[in-house]
C-alpha cells in the first residue's frame, strides 16, 4: 500500500497550482467542439517538459481529466459531444437543457465526472498491475467483437431502430475504410479524389453530424436553443447530489465499466459511456425515460468516460501500451522525461507513480469546484446570447475547430457535407451516433478483423479463430444480448399488456 | 419560406428510397474492391457493405409488410431558405478559405450568418454592437489558435 509520504508530495503548493490550472485548461479546450482531450493534452504537453517528472505527469493528468469532462458542456448545451467520450451523454444531456434543466445536467455531469475519477484512480492506485492483464488477455479478435459490441449497443439503444442503427453503423465503418488502408497500404473509396485520400477524420465526422444538424435547425425558426428560466437557482448543487445519491449503485456500477474499458486499450471513453449508459438504462426503474432527459442517463455516462482516465493509465503505467490516445501522448511526454513504462515502475519509481496517481485524486477533486463555475457559466452564456450571435459562433468554432485538427480546409468542406448528410438522414430516424461510433471504431475492428482473418486462414481455424475463443464468445453473447434483449423486452410488454387488457 | 415537412406516408417512402440508396452505396463499395489485390484491403469492407445490404434490404421488407408511422413534430414558421443559405455560406466560406485566407472569409461568415440567424428586428442599437462583437469574437478565436495554440491558420494566396 502506497504510503502517506507521497499524498504529502502531490499536495504541495505548486502541484496544487498545476492541477487547478490544468484542470482549467483541459476542461476550457474539451468544451470546445472540435478540440478534444488528445488534442488538450499534445498541446500542453511540451509546457511540462521543463518540469520535474511528477509535477508534469500531475498537470498532463490533470489536463486529461479536465477535457474529458469539459466535452459534456457541448453535449448538453450544444447537443454536440465535445469530445468522443461524451457521444451518449448526449442523449439525455440534450434533452434535459431543452427543458430548462441544463444547469441540473451540468451540476450532475461535474459530480458523475468526478465520482468516476476517483473510482478509476482508486483501480489505479491499488489494482493497476494485476488489471494491466486484462489488456494482454484481449486479442485480436476480442478487439474485433468489441467494437461490434459498441456498435449493437448503440444500434439497440434506439429501440424500435436498431436497423436504422445498424445501417448507420455499417454507414460509418465504411466511411471509416475511406482513404489509405492501413495494413496493406491500398487506396480505397476515394474515386480518384485527393481530398478523401487522408481519409475521414472522426472529430471531423464528429462535429459535422452533430453540430450542424443542431445549426440548421437553430437557424430555421425564431424558437430560443434552449428553455430560458428566468428565476435564478444557483449551482444546484444539492438538488444533483441528491440524485447522485438516489442512483449511487448505478453511478458506482458505471464508474467500474468505465475504469475496465478504459484499460482495454483503444477502447476509450465512447464504448465506455455507451456500455454504462445500456447498463443504467436496463436496470433503472425510470427506463421509459431514457433518452428524454433522465437524470441518471446523464450520471452514467459521465462517470464512465471519466472513469477511463484513470483505467487507461493502468495498461499505460504498468505495459507501457497507452490505454486511451491522450495516454499516448502522455507517454511520449514520459519517455521524453526519461521515465520508462513497465511493471518495475511501480517499484523502481514508486516516488514518481505514486505521487502522480495522488495528483490525480487531487485534479479530480479541483474538478468539482472548477467544473462547477466554469459549467453555470458555459450554461448562462448559452442560454441567454442571442440567437444572431449564437448561430455564427458555434458556426465560426466548428469551422475553425475542423480545421486545428488537421489544418485542412478539405476537413471543413468534409465537415459541412456530413453534417447536411447528418442531417437528412436524421429526419428519416437515422441517428448520427452510431455513425460516428463506426468511424470512430472502424480502425479497430479492422485491424481485428483482418489480423483475426489472416491467422485463421493461415492456421486453417477461421470459424474457430472468430468463434473459439473464451473472451470472444462472452463478448458475443453480449452482441446477441444487446440485440435481441430489446426485442424479447418489448414482446414480453406486448404480451403482459394484452393479458392486462384481457383482464 | 415555409417548409414541407414529410407526413406518415412520405416518410415510410423516404424510409425505402433511403434504404435502396444505402444498397447502391454498398453495391458501389463492393465494385470499388474488385480493384484492390491485397485481400487485407478488401476483406473488411466487403463484410460491412454486405452485411449494409442485407439490414437495409431486412429495412424495407420490414416498411413493405409493416409501415412504421412515426409522429412528426408540429413546426411553425420554418424556414427552408435560412437552413440552406447557413450550409451554402459556411461551403462558400470553406472555398474562400485558399485564397482569402482565414481571417476574412471569417469575418465575412460571420456577419453573413448573423444576419441569416436574425429573427428580431435590427434595431440602431444591434446593428452596432453585433458586427462589433462580430469582429471580436473572431479576431479572439484567430489569436486563440493561431497564436496560443500555434495553428498554422491558412493566409491566402493573395496576401502571400
Amino acid at each position: 500500500m502506497p504510503g502517506i509520504e507521497h499524498l504529502l508530495a502531490a499536495l504541495t503548493p505548486i502541484n496544487i497550482l498545476l492541477a487547478l490550472s490544468g484542470v482549467v485548461a483541459g476542461t476550457v479546450i474539451g468544451s470546445l467542439p472540435g478540440l478534444t482531450a488528445t488534442m488538450a493534452v499534445a498541446v500542453l504537453v511540451p509546457i511540462t517538459f521543463s518540469m520535474d517528472p511528477t509535477a508534469a505527469l500531475i498537470m498532463m493528468g490533470a489536463i486529461y481529466t479536465g477535457a474529458i469532462y469539459g466535452g459534456a458542456y457541448s453535449a448538453i448545451l450544444l447537443n454536440t459531444p465535445g469530445t468522443p467520450s461524451a457521444i451518449a451523454t448526449t442523449f439525455d444531456g440534450f434533452p434535459m437543457a431543452r427543458k430548462g434543466q441544463g444547469d441540473l445536467a451540468i451540476t450532475l455531469a461535474c459530480i458523475a465526472s468526478v465520482t468516476g475519477g476517483l473510482v478509476g484512480a482508486t483501480f489505479l492506485l491499488m489494482l493497476a498491475p494485476p488489471l494491466a492483464e486484462i489488456a494482454l488477455a484481449f486479442g485480436p479478435v476480442e478487439y474485433f467483437w468489441l467494437a461490434m459490441f459498441g456498435l449493437t449497443l448503440i444500434s439497440a439503444l434506439s429501440e424500435g431502430n436498431i436497423l436504422r442503427g445498424l445501417i448507420g453503423a455499417c454507414f460509418g465503418l465504411l466511411l471509416a475504410s475511406i482513404g489509405i488502408a492501413e495494413i496493406s497500404a491500398d487506396v480505397r473509396f476515394t474515386f480518384g479524389s485527393q481530398v478523401l485520400l487522408g481519409g475521414i477524420e472522426t472529430v471531423t465526422a464528429l462535429i459535422g453530424l452533430y453540430c450542424i444538424p443542431v445549426l440548421i435547425d437553430l437557424v430555421a425558426t425564431p424558437d430560443r436553443h434552449l428553455k430560458v428560466t428566468h428565476k435564478p437557482r444557483g449551482f444546484r448543487f444539492l438538488e444533483a447530489l441528491g440524485l447522485a445519491w438516489k442512483t449511487k449503485f448505478s453511478l458506482l456500477r458505471s464508474s467500474v465499466v468505465g475504469t475496465i474499458v478504459g484499460i482495454l486499450p483503444g477502447a476509450g471513453g465512447s464504448i465506455a459511456g455507451l456500455v454504462a449508459y445500456s447498463e443504467a438504462r436496463r436496470t433503472s426503474k425510470n427506463r421509459d425515460n431514457f433518452g428524454k432527459g433522465e437524470p441518471e442517463g446523464v450520471l452514467a455516462t459521465e462517470s464512465a468516460n471519466n472513469a477511463t482516465v484513470g483505467g487507461g493509465f493502468i495498461p499505460t503505467l504498468v505495459l507501457g501500451i497507452p490505454g486511451t490516445p491522450p495516454d499516448a501522448v502522455i507517454l511520449g511526454a514520459l519517455l521524453v522525461q526519461g521515465i520508462r513504462t513497465g511493471p518495475s515502475l511501480f517499484t523502481e519509481k514508486a516516488s514518481i507513480v505514486f505521487t502522480f496517481i495522488y495528483g490525480l485524486y487531487l485534479a479530480t477533486c479541483l474538478m468539482l469546484p472548477v467544473g462547477l463555475v466554469i459549467g453555470r457559466y458555459a450554461y448562462q452564456t448559452i442560454v441567454t446570447v442571442p440567437k444572431a450571435l449564437l448561430v455564427p459562433t458555434v458556426a465560426f468554432m466548428t469551422l475553425i475547430g475542423t480545421y486545428a485538427i488537421r489544418n485542412s480546409i478539405s476537413d471543413m468542406m468534409i465537415m459541412v457535407v456530413l453534417g447536411v448528410i447528418g442531417w437528412t438522414l436524421n429526419r428519416f430516424g437515422f441517428s448520427p451516433s452510431p455513425i460516428v461510433l463506426g468511424l470512430i471504431l472502424g480502425r479497430i475492428a479492422e485491424q481485428g478483423f483482418v489480423q483475426a482473418w489472416t491467422i485463421g486462414a493461415a492456421t486453417g481455424e477461421l470459424w474457430k479463430m472468430f468463434f473459439g475463443r473464451p473472451i470472444s464468445l462472452v463478448i458475443l453473447a453480449f452482441i446477441l444480448l444487446s440485440v435481441f434483449y430489446p426485442l424479447i423486452r418489448s414482446r414480453f410488454r406486448k404480451t403482459t399488456g394484452e393479458a392486462g387488457n384481457v383482464e | 419560406m415555409s417548409n414541407n415537412q414529410p407526413n406518415e406516408l412520405q416518410r415510410d417512402t423516404a424510409t425505402i428510397v433511403i434504404s435502396s440508396l444505402f444498397i447502391i452505396l454498398a453495391v458501389g463499395s463492393l465494385w470499388d474492391t474488385t480493384h484492390m489485390l491485397d485481400p487485407d484491403s478488401y476483406v473488411f469492407p466487403r463484410a460491412i457493405a454486405i452485411a449494409m445490404i442485407v439490414f437495409s434490404i431486412a429495412l424495407i421488407v420490414r416498411h413493405l409488410i409493416k409501415p412504421r408511422k412515426i409522429p412528426e413534430p408540429a413546426q411553425a414558421d420554418v424556414s427552408t431558405l435560412r437552413r440552406v443559405s447557413l450550409v451554402a455560406v459556411m461551403l462558400a466560406s470553406c472555398l474562400a478559405m485558399p485564397w482569402l485566407g482565414f481571417l476574412i472569409p471569417g469575418i465575412a461568415t460571420f456577419l453573413l450568418l448573423m444576419w441569416i440567424a436574425m429573427w428580431d428586428e435590427w434595431t440602431a442599437t444591434r446593428l452596432i454592437v453585433y458586427p462589433l462583437v462580430a469582429v471580436a469574437i473572431v479576431l479572439g478565436f484567430y489569436t486563440l489558435f493561431g497564436n496560443i495554440l500555434q495553428v498554422p491558420l491558412p493566409l491566402g494566396t493573395l496576401f502571400e
